[in-house]
């Protein structure tokens, strides 16, 4: 009897369940240099993602085991890297799965070379521009980590609609940065406005500026009902405060930054309307998944949360490791690109958030609007999209 | 409109006074030590970091803050002086890659220190003060006053002390001041220290104004060294003049024509002053 | 003899055969033919230029529209772009050389006007399409005997087609450097002055040198745009000068072939060696430092005066 149970033990532990395999996950993403808060805070995301499948064992698909291998680069925005690190990627390493670029100019220098090879990766990264390619012929290989402002379930119309309907906003005064974000911006919500019969004057801003007073007198002066400022948080501190103390605006609509600049300011504002999109200081009472996350970060990490980043590090590559995986477990493979596309477009995916992909790959999640009013009095709308 | 451009004046003086800090930096290392310092924008970036450490991590009130930072700014500088700078005397060329060099170095520690999240500083004093239908932030008001006044004091120090006249009698003629007993090594890492506090110093003033990133310096010394060839190297009054020149030029430029195109109008106007004037506003016949 | 240092470069794509690695190779020449004509301003006539990083973009952006607009070949279209470097350099040459300006003011009166062109290309959005870049989607072609007219596209196109700029570039150095110019340039970097009062008319050979090293940068320019299929404004940033300036001195300004090896170095070992980007800052500006107070030479150079000294 005992040497049957033994024998079965010599058995157990030779079979195959016990091999340990791994997956390589590449990122392509500028951590360093100008724009660098998007790759650095994806970068953040993912790594704690692949550190917590690691440490659980990996994961299972079929009877093999696996472990993640994270591959990331720094691109430090300079297409001409992006390019050697993704034929590195692709071709010495043979990752078939690459996270990355947030920068439109990147992902713009690396698709023709990406193209070739369609159909044997993926590409999940949240440029801009990914938009105009996603759905294309030849453009299976991508996918869009990022809500799409325009269209009947973009965020930036519901976020229009909503201006218009909660404040009555005729005239819009538009501070972009004068770089590929602020740009397409620009594109995006100037007929956003225009269909609903708003009145928009822009001004653009060179990326470093630290000082709006000028420009903020000259948007200023037409009387403007509200302020839609810049897209990233380190010049929407300045502004917030410049326009409120310089007395130029005091309400303001947001798409992108946090809820951080408003609440700084909030007895010196009216207004200020932010898709957040997701408001983590409220969602950690009340989800125990963001708590854990929270968590998980500071342990990880030693540092505190980037409470005004946190959506960019948990929903652009935080959760989709955890759907790729999915994918794979449900398609059956670590390999075939093609089932494992499937199954992640069909899928939708209750992590941090609330996830899935259109018919061509692009992301559409819920999110959160924020409404603060002076004082700090917070109002969370929660958009379900699904 | 008349407001508009008297407004945009004020805050153009105001700024400019920051430009001017750095501009005196320039001006008297290259005065004394015959380089361009570029890396002084990172002297000031490290003490706008370490005062917004002090006030708003620390928890010390922000006058007490400041005097460590400029500390902190001017021992960095005081090693680099040593390590570097000491090698690079009256050499422009080595200097300025030499600086440049050191621009990445700082700039990577303080990413790994504090990474590229910005960091908003606590409002030491915040509200504007009405003045006729124009807002003038109080605590930009503060700034220009202290900046004004360290400069002034450093213009006085340098035409009354005994060792600001050997740095003048050096800056003519180095053999000669060495003959007569000027220690000129002393004089010259002293004058590159005291570039670097002022730089300090100014970054701590900043962080009061605008949020901190660990490449802010970039900005400050590109101006920093505009301004100071505006006013003439060389010239201390013509640094705070050449900041404040710059600095209402891009404002008011940047009313009547294009913001995207703010950085120009200084240096289209630098360009036009290098040609005609290249001693600069204020600076001597060289 | 030089000729035989080219032979393994000839034979490298034969034996190594990744696409990664000949990519590196790739930007390298481009960037290489960037740094050894900025060598001619900087290392054989002494003036710190912060142009040549200008002359490169602009370059870039006037073969690409040229070629995407009017349908014409990569040759064709490059003409236009070396005509204009020419043009800008004679003028901006003249403003700066006439004026008697000291080195220092050299350097901030190109790179004033280097941001200016910047800022032109940022905000000319109908024709350059600012910060959004132009995607470059043509290629070049080139006639072969026997084989007609080939495309240059992919790998080992581009190695060769880059390969033959370089090398045509060093040829053109060689023979201006060698010759009367290159004495005249020497004489002028070693002391304006004397050359001045000898009879050497420094406002003419600065000119020339700035003109010439600029022009070249064009071709890299329109090269870089063509092989990467994407333009932006930041090609010419500050960062671009500062990066071709990196490569010259840690190759070595004293030699035509050192800025090469810089060029080299300087690409490919961000790639050999892992490191985050802080890491590779911080070492970036070490080897910066370094180059400056211990190999004043370069790395070729250094090798060179040991060669000399064994």
């Amino acid at each position: 009897m005992r040497r049957l149970i033994w024998s079965l033990g010599v058995a157990l532990a030779a079979s195959p369940v016990a091999a340990q395999n791994v997956v390589k996950i590449g990122q392509i993403e500028a951590q360093t240099g100008a724009n660098a808060i998007y790759g650095y805070m994806s970068s953040q995301g993912l790594a704690l993602a692949v550190n917590q499948v690691n440490k659980a064992g990996g994961f299972k698909v079929g009877d093999k085991s696996y472990t993640v291998e994270l591959l990331a680069s720094d691109t430090r925005g300079d297409p001409k890297e992006a390019s050697i690190q993704l034929k590195r990627l692709l071709e010495t390493d043979g990752a078939k799965f690459v996270f990355g670029p947030f920068l439109s100019n990147v992902f713009v220098t690396i698709e023709p070379y990406a193209k070739q090879f369609n159909g044997k990766f993926l590409l999940m990264g949240g440029a801009t521009r990914i938009h105009d390619f996603i759905g294309t012929p030849e453009h299976d290989f991508l996918i869009r980590t990022w809500n799409w402002d325009a269209g009947p379930k973009g965020f930036g119309n519901l976020m229009v609609d909503r201006l218009v309907k909660e404040t009555g906003a005729k005239k819009v005064a538009m501070l972009f940065q004068n770089d590929q974000g602020g740009k397409v911006l620009v594109d995006i919500y100037t007929p956003l406005f225009k269909e609903k019969g708003i009145e928009t004057q822009l001004e653009l801003f060179e990326p470093g500026t630290k000082d709006f007073s000028a420009v903020l007198a000259k948007l200023a002066v037409g009387k403007p009902d509200i302020l839609f400022p810049s897209y990233s948080d380190a010049p929407l501190y300045d502004i917030v405060r410049q326009a409120t103390e310089g007395d130029y605006f005091r309400k303001f609509f947001l798409v992108r930054g946090s809820l951080g600049p408003g609440l700084k300011n909030k007895d010196a504002l009216d207004d200020y309307f932010v898709y957040v999109p997701k408001y983590f200081e409220q969602a950690e009472k009340t989800d125990p998944k963001i708590a854990k996350f929270v968590a998980d970060y500071k342990a990880f990490y030693k540092r505190d949360f980037p409470y005004d980043q946190a959506p960019l590090c948990s929903s652009s590559c935080y959760d989709h490791l955890f759907m790729l995986i999915e994918a794979m477990k449900k398609a059956g493979s670590v390999d075939d690109v093609a089932k494992i596309r499937k199954e992640l477009l069909a899928m939708t995916y209750d992590g941090l958030w609330k996830i899935h992909f259109d018919e061509k790959g692009e992301e559409v999640f819920n999110f959160d609007v924020v409404r603060m009013k002076r004082g700090g009095q917070i109002s969370v709308t929660s958009v379900d999209v699904q | 409109m008349l407001q508009l451009l008297v407004g945009q004046t004020l805050n153009g003086v105001i700024v400019g006074t920051l430009y001017g800090i750095i501009a005196l930096g320039v001006t008297l290392t290259f005065g004394i030590t015959g380089i361009v310092n570029f890396a002084l924008g990172e002297f000031m970036m490290i003490g706008a970091y370490v005062t917004w450490y002090l006030f708003d991590v620390a928890g010390l009130p922000y006058p007490v803050a400041i005097w460590p930072a400029v500390a902190v700014a001017a021992g960095c500088g005081f090693a680099a002086d040593q390590l570097l700078f000491r090698f690079t005397r009256n050499n422009l060329i080595n200097g300025l890659l030499v600086s440049i060099g050191l621009i990445s170095i700082i700039e990577a520690a303080a990413l790994l220190l504090w990474t590229t999240t910005p960091k908003d500083m606590g409002y030491v004093l915040s509200g504007a003060v009405r003045l006729g239908g124009m807002s003038l932030p109080k605590m930009k008001l503060v700034v220009f006053a202290l900046l004004a006044a360290v400069m002034f004091l450093t213009y006085a120090a340098l035409s009354r002390t005994w060792i600001g006249r050997a740095a003048y009698a050096f800056s003519q003629n180095p053999e000669a001041a060495m003959l007569m007993g000027v220690r000129t090594q002393v004089l010259q890492s002293t004058v590159v220290v005291y570039s670097t506090a002022l730089a300090g110093f100014g970054g701590a003033l900043y962080a009061t104004l605008y949020s901190l990133e660990p490449s802010m310096g970039g900005l400050y010394i590109l101006k920093g060294v505009e301004a100071a060839i505006l006013g003439g190297i060389g010239s201390l009054i013509g640094s705070l003049a050449g900041g404040i020149i710059l600095g209402v030029t891009e404002a008011v430029g940047s009313i009547y024509l294009p913001s995207a195109f703010r950085d120009a109008y200084g240096l289209i106007f630098v360009v036009a002053i290098l040609l005609y004037q290249p001693s600069g506003l204020f600076g001597a016949e060289r | 003899m030089k000729a035989l240092l080219w032979v393994p470069f000839l034979v490298f794509p034969a034996l190594v055969q990744s696409n990664f690695i000949l990519s590196i190779f790739i930007f390298s020449f481009i960037l290489a033919i960037a740094a050894v004509s900025f060598n001619l301003i900087f290392g054989f006539t002494g003036q710190l230029s912060m142009f040549h990083a200008a002359a490169f973009g602009i370059a870039a952006y006037i073969t690409s529209l040229t070629a995407s607009f009017f349908h014409v070949s990569f040759w064709l279209a490059l003409l236009p772009a070396i005509g204009f470097t020419i043009l800008i350099s004679l003028i901006i040459g003249s403003i700066c050389f006439n004026f008697q300006l000291r080195a220092f003011y050299f350097a901030v009166v190109t790179l004033a006007f280097s941001e200016l062109a910047r800022l032109v290309i940022l905000n000319w959005n109908s024709v350059t399409n600012g910060t959004l870049g132009l995607m470059v989607l043509d290629k070049p072609f080139v006639w072969a005997p026997g084989a007609g007219l080939i495309k240059i596209d992919g790998v080992f196109g581009w190695y060769f087609f880059s390969l033959a700029a370089l090398i045509f570039t060093v040829a053109v150095c060689s023979l201006v450097l060698g010759s009367w110019i290159g004495r005249c340039f020497a004489a002028i970097r070693l002391n304006e002055d004397l050359a001045q009062t000898l009879g050497i008319d420094t406002f003419r050979y600065k000119l020339l040198s700035f003109t010439l090293a600029n022009t070249l940068a064009a071709i890299a320019g329109s090269l870089y745009a063509f092989y990467t299929g994407y333009i932006e404004p930041n090609y010419l940033g500050i960062n671009q000068s500062l990066d071709i300036i990196s490569m010259v001195l840690l190759g070595g300004r004293s030699s035509i072939l050192g800025p090469i090896a810089g060029a080299f170095v300087l690409t490919g070992l961000p790639h050999m060696i892992d490191l985050s980007g802080e890491a590779r800052a911080i070492l970036y500006g070490l080897v910066l430092i370094l180059t400056i107070l211990i190999l004043p030479q370069g790395l070729i150079g250094t090798l060179a005066s040991w060669r000399r000294a064994a």
